[in-house]
């Protein structure tokens, strides 16, 4: 089976949203928020969507079945490309 | 204070009410139920052995105290372990069904492989052809039910405890 990675942990410290506030947005155990972003759990398409949606980006943003670019490296390519981020 | 709100008070006290409300996080066991099967296992056999020699000595209670020790401990074990059952405030959410119904399933399956067992071992123990022990005195009975009862209840507990991941230990909240 397919590994299926997520940046929920990301988002969630970029917009400073708690793991209880999330799991309660989406109607989950805020363990469950912890399940996912460990990777321990995949969630089902319903709640894949209500994640996205609650973030307000594509699902495709935020769940991948190819491992995510670090950030780090997200910046750096920005900072090369003179794109530096605010 | 009145009586009623002295015993409310109490039900706080004690943190029982972390407990009716489910307000504590699940905890997952994954080596106690062998030993509380372990338990149940030598319990009922000390039980019958020593029913079979002489009733009531201090060995069959000795059995006694194993056994329903051991049955008492699966209810604890089903109470703090893996959720099975929701509450208004908080339901199982999809992760939770999943593991209660992977669970449960898994654990059909083995009980109805023990079941036909047990019942291959009595359809033997029956027929005379060895010298098997079976159950005879009510006791046997009713603390063979107990014990499937007890196994019911701690198979699922057991194997949720597997399938769920450790608990995460950066709470954040």
């Amino acid at each position: 089976m397919a590994n299926l990675y997520n940046r929920i942990a990301v988002f969630r410290a970029e917009r400073g949203v708690s793991r209880r506030e999330l799991a309660e947005a989406v109607d989950v155990n805020n363990q469950t928020i912890g399940y996912l972003e460990r990777g321990d759990y995949k969630p089902s398409l319903e709640l894949a969507m209500k994640i996205s949606a609650y973030f307000g980006v594509p699902i495709e943003l935020i769940f991948s079945f190819q491992p995510f670019e670090p950030v780090a490296d997200t910046l750096r390519r920005a900072a090369a490309a003179g794109d530096q981020p605010q | 204070m009145s009586f009623l709100g002295k015993l409310d008070r109490l039900v706080y006290a004690t943190g029982f009410d972390r407990i009716m409300f489910m307000k504590v996080e699940p905890l997952t066991y994954r080596w106690t139920p062998l030993l509380v099967l372990a338990s149940l296992v030598a319990g009922y056999v000390v039980m019958a052995k020593a029913e079979m020699a002489h009733f009531p000595s201090s060995r069959f209670f000795v059995g006694w105290a194993l056994f329903y020790g051991a049955y008492l401990v699966t209810a604890f074990l089903r109470v703090f372990g893996p959720r099975f059952i929701g509450t208004n405030s908080r339901p199982l959410d999809e992760r939770e069904l999943m593991v209660k119904a992977r669970a449960y399933a898994i654990s059909g399956v083995a009980i109805t492989g023990f079941t036909m067992l047990g019942c291959a071992y009595m359809a033997i123990a029956s027929a005379g052809l060895w010298t098997l022990w079976a159950p005879r005195t009510p006791n046997d009975w009713i603390a063979l039910a107990l014990g499937i009862q007890a196994l019911a209840m701690l198979l699922p507990t057991w194997i949720a405890s597997w399938i769920e991941p450790r608990l995460t230990a950066d709470h954040d909240d």
